[in-house]
Order: C-alpha cells, then structure tokens, then sequence
C-alpha cells in the first residue's frame, strides 16, 4: 500500500485506550457458524 | 514535505486523540468458524491478536529499532481512503483502526505504533476490487488450506468453482462477520 511521502510525527496518548478490556477466559461467543453444505459444481 | 525533512525538522507534535483510519485484513480460521484471526493482507507480520493492542516492530536492515521510523517503511499502515485499499491483495475484513502512540502521517495515510479494529465487516475482495464497498456483500465464508478464510459472494463463489478453486467447506457470512465482531468486541461498519 502506497500511502506517499511522509508529512509530519504525531506522538499520540490516548486518555483512555481505544480497545475492550481483557475477556474472561470462560467467555464465548453467542453465535456458533453454521456450515453450508457444499454442492459439487457449485 | 520529504523523508528527510520530516526527519531533519524534529518537530513532533503532541495530541491525546487517537487517529481513526481504513485498514483491510486477511482473515484465517478453523473450518468451524472458530479462533478467528485477523491478519495483515502482506508480508509476514504479526496477526492482530483479539483484545490485544497490536504493536508495531522492525528487523527490517538487520537492526531491530523502535516502529514506526522516518527512515523505513515500517509500522502499522491505515489509509485516509478507502480507494487505497482496493489495490491491497486478497482482503477479506475492511474497517475501521484507531491508532496511537508514535504515528507518522503520510500524505495518503499512516503508520502507527500501537493500533485497535474499531469497526469491522466481512467483504468479498473481488467486488471490492472491482466496485469498490457498495459491491462487496459476501454470504459464504469459504474454508481454504492453511486456514485461510474467503469472505464471497454468490457470483464470486461460481467463480471460485469454475476456476477449481472450490473451498473445503462453507459458513454463512452473516455469522462469520457478528463473530468475529465479537471475537474482536468491536461495532460492525455501516457503508
């Protein structure tokens, strides 16, 4: 990816992180994907 | 402004808001749908662990040195638009990246030290290349070796066949997308 010549450096600290908190290990997600079968030829 | 007057100047400016960019990811997987991960759509960098801050780092010339550097292409990428992305290879997730501690902006986009996903979506990369994200609605997940997971939509998946380039095994995109959201405990993109 080309993103071009540099222009400036920002030093970026964040009052509050953008990202969730840690998950508890026991947590797991409410949808399980449901496969589709796969027809030959498509 | 070039490399080596952005160098040369030394000035860094200051600021508390992380900056929010487009970025496109590889997706791998088990064939269940399971232990989704994001990863970059080049090179053999780092995947984007869920719920893990991703960190940029550099060995590039042999000398390990702080990410992102003046003077190498080194750093998390995001881009200001997203017609930048279409000409990245094989995406699969298109979203939206915050990024923060040392960044360098670039004329058409960044490189960061640290970075999150803050939106998400599944997009079929060929309609992505062609169309740009008003084509990119996929319905299946194909399941392909090493992992490797491709967001299609139906036209690209008859494509996939007739090119014998069938997937081991297909999900519904629909739940493929709201679980890696999940996984990843981010906000779907809306485009």
């Amino acid at each position: 990816m080309d993103i071009g010549p540099p222009k400036r450096i920002i030093e970026i600290e964040p009052v509050v992180l953008p990202m969730p908190e840690p998950a508890p290990e026991e947590r797991r997600p409410a949808v399980e994907p449901t496969p589709v079968p796969v027809e030959p030829g498509g | 402004m070039s490399r080596v007057d952005v160098a040369a100047s030394g000035t860094v400016e200051r600021s508390t808001e992380p900056i929010v960019a487009w970025r496109s990811w590889a997706l791998t997987g088990r064939s269940d749908g399971t232990h989704l991960l994001l990863r970059p759509v080049a090179g053999r960098a780092h995947a984007w662990r869920p719920r893990e801050i991703a960190t940029a780092t550099c060995k590039r010339r042999g000398v390990l040195h702080e990410a992102p550097a003046i003077g190498c292409r080194c750093g998390l990428h995001a881009s200001q638009t997203l017609d930048i992305l279409r000409r990245t290879k094989c995406p699969a997730v298109l979203g939206r990246v915050a990024l923060w501690g040392r960044v360098v902006e670039h004329e058409l986009g960044y490189r960061a030290r640290f970075a999150y996903p803050q939106r998400l979506r599944l997009i079929c990369q060929f309609c992505f290349w062609q169309k740009g994200p008003l084509g990119s609605g996929p319905t299946v997940v194909g399941s392909y070796p090493r992992d490797e997971l491709v967001p299609l939509c139906p036209a690209h998946l008859e494509s996939a066949y007739e090119n014998g380039m069938a997937p081991r095994r297909l999900l519904r995109a629909d739940q493929v997308d709201q679980r890696l959201r999940e996984t990843y405990a981010v906000d779907p993109l809306a485009i």
